[in-house]
């Protein structure tokens, strides 16, 4: 695969930064995550670095090669991370679970799927054009939907940060899939955390990335976006992908990687005392695990 | 998505070297097949699939209905492997073997050993009129020395029916079946619901409260098998006798003569009250071999009683 990759996250106007970006490739599958923590309630920063974790964890455990089942794998791999918050919650006895959004996509066989819950936010820009987008878990979408309020209106909303699916809820996330798309050479997936694109509309980053690599201009962009928000700016996270003309030898191709290597790249803070897996959880090496178990089991037994 | 019945694989499908002749049954969370391996040898493979979570409407593999499903699934692979595990560790002719276990077309795959013969079912609707006394205990002495193997591995069978039963060629008793074997207490199992067959199942298993669940839920079961056997169909469901029990005395669908002492323990076994139901397989098992099983009992055979007992092991 040939793509250029590009990612940050900025503090903004606040003292922390409860955003997490990450991505991570191997040959032939990449993943690209973002989470923001929810500054309303305990930890939102933990339940943002637990779900970065947790999901690449599990995507590098099970893109070995390619992943047979993408959507299937988004949407497990997003449960499992709202568990895995969910038990740190109970482990650290905190009054009130953490919680955070969470976009991530895929990217195998020329084709992007993805899956969100929250307002955080996927595009995918093409020649210009914003040819999909996950629609957000929040309130104001839902008005904006039942024609209530007016997008612009959305934007100045008193309960603009209000959403309704989350991970390390108290009911599990509502996670939506997106279809899958494919991608033609010049395509642009961009995730974000809603401290960017509050600030900079779909249409003004589509003619943008048109005309400039994303490496060049989302450096820029983050802080025009911080310099919009007038000093209120919240944390802002962006991780932008162009898909590239895939015979272009000029440009580097995951195929130089050695076979189930994976190039990683997350701002996780690597402070939690483990991501470890839920406890009911069930991963392919469990199963692999639990065959190997059983088959000796069956040597070992006379028969 | 709609609800679909899955489908079975193919005949001639070579599954793993084993080379698929015809589903044999299907049940809610599986289907078992008959197969050979290269040398001919016939296996029963059980194959996990959850109706209601995974399908297979064409081709071989097998997909999660609703992708939600996906970490259920493969919760009840959990139990299916707990199912395997226990299994495994057990040898015991009363208990099908497992002999093998292995991972394909996005499921997993239990090999039994292929018993010939037939179902107690079967038996029990053709041959009612054979189900002498003796028979029935020879059987059931039999069943409980498999069941105490299965209880002592800390496992439940929790699907214990005349469907469930085999009678080798020999006459063996040999208990199939475990895939609703399986205690689990998250709340994540719970939406594999619990499989029961009316008639056949505890009452507290309808509640599905695992701390009520026990041996005593098995020995439930066997009662209503014994009955099966005497009456010809199975006693009211658990769940309705625990409203009103109606369930019909044995003795008066009874088509031959039994002593009371088997009355009285098919009886016991099937209170609706579990803890006055006989506790464990092995004290079951004791009652079964303390009587002679013979019709009406003289002076001089309840002198013989404990050579009786030296005979119906």
């Amino acid at each position: 695969m040939r793509f250029t990759i590009f990612q940050d996250s900025r503090l903004g106007d606040r003292k922390g930064n409860e955003d997490r970006v990450g991505y991570s490739y191997s040959r032939d599958v990449l993943l690209m995550v973002i989470a923001d923590g929810m500054g309303g309630h305990e930890q939102g920063e933990v339940a943002a670095e637990i779900a970065v974790t947790e999901i690449t964890r599990r995507f590098q455990q099970e893109a070995r090669n390619r992943l047979r089942r993408p959507f299937e794998f988004l949407v497990s791999s997003i449960q499992a991370a709202h568990r895995a918050i969910v038990s740190h919650a109970v482990e650290h006895n905190l009054l009130e679970c953490p919680r955070t959004t969470c976009v991530a996509c895929i990217v195998q066989n020329g084709r992007a799927f993805w899956a969100h819950a929250g307002d955080s936010r996927l595009y995918v820009l093409r020649q210009g054009a914003l040819i999909a987008a996950t629609q957000d878990h929040s309130k104001v979408q839902q008005m904006i939907d039942a024609g209530e309020i007016t997008p612009e209106a959305a934007a100045r909303h008193p309960d603009r940060n209000k959403i309704y699916s989350c991970l390390g809820g108290v009911v599990p996330p509502l996670i939506d899939t997106g279809r899958d798309i494919g991608l033609e050479v010049g395509d642009t997936i961009v995730l974000s955390t809603d401290g960017f694109w509050t600030q900079i509309p779909a249409n003004i980053l589509g003619g943008m990335v048109r005309k400039q690599s994303v490496l060049d201009l989302l450096p820029g962009l983050l802080t025009e976006a911080q310099r919009r928000a007038q000093g209120e700016s919240d944390n802002l996270s962006v991780v932008a992908m162009t898909w590239e003309n895939q015979d272009d030898a000029r440009l580097p191709d995951t195929q130089a990687l050695d076979d189930q290597q994976f190039a990683t790249s997350t701002n996780t803070t690597a402070q939690l005392d483990s991501a470890a897996p839920a406890a009911d959880d069930v991963t392919d090496e469990d199963i692999e695990r639990a065959i190997a178990e059983i088959q000796s089991a069956i040597r070992k037994v006379p028969r | 998505m709609p609800q679909q019945a899955n489908q079975p694989l193919p005949a001639g499908y070579v599954l793993n070297g084993y080379r698929i002749e015809k589903p044999l049954s299907s049940g809610g969370f599986s289907i078992v097949y008959l197969a050979r391996d290269e040398s001919g040898t016939p296996f029963a493979i059980k194959e996990y699939l959850p109706s209601s979570l995974a399908l297979r409407s064409d081709g071989v593999e097998v997909s999660i209905a609703d992708e939600a499903n996906l970490s259920v699934f493969r919760h009840g692979l959990k139990c299916f492997f707990e199912e395997g595990r226990a299994l495994a560790m057990i040898s015991h002719p009363n208990v099908v073997r497992v002999e093998n276990f292995f991972r394909a077309n996005e499921t997993c795959y239990m090999v039994m050993q292929y018993v010939r013969g037939r179902t107690l079912q079967f038996h029990i609707q053709r041959h009612r009129h054979e189900f002498t006394e003796p028979f029935i205990r020879r059987i059931f002495i039999h069943l409980m020395n498999g069941l105490r193997e299965v209880h002592a591995s800390k496992l439940l069978h929790l699907d214990i029916k005349p469907a469930n039963i085999f009678i080798s060629m020999e006459g063996r008793p040999v208990l199939l079946d475990f895939g609703a074997a399986r205690i689990t207490l998250s709340e994540e199992a719970m939406k594999l619901k619990p499989m029961y067959t009316a008639g056949f199942a505890a009452p507290e298993h309808y509640r599905f409260k695992p701390g009520e669940l026990g041996p005593w839920s098995d020995i439930y079961s066997v009662g209503a098998t014994i009955y099966t056997c005497i009456a010809g169909t199975p006693p009211q469901a658990g769940d309705q006798r625990e409203e009103k029990d109606h369930m019909i005395p044995l003795r008066t669908l009874a088509r031959q003569d039994y002593s009371d002492d088997l009355y009285q323990l098919v009886d016991d076994c099937l209170a609706v009250d579990y803890m006055k139901r006989p506790q464990t397989a092995y004290e079951l098992q004791r009652r079964l071999m303390s009587e002679p099983g013979v019709e009406k009992r003289g002076f001089l055979e309840t002198i013989n009683r404990p050579l009786s007992k030296l005979f119906s092991r």
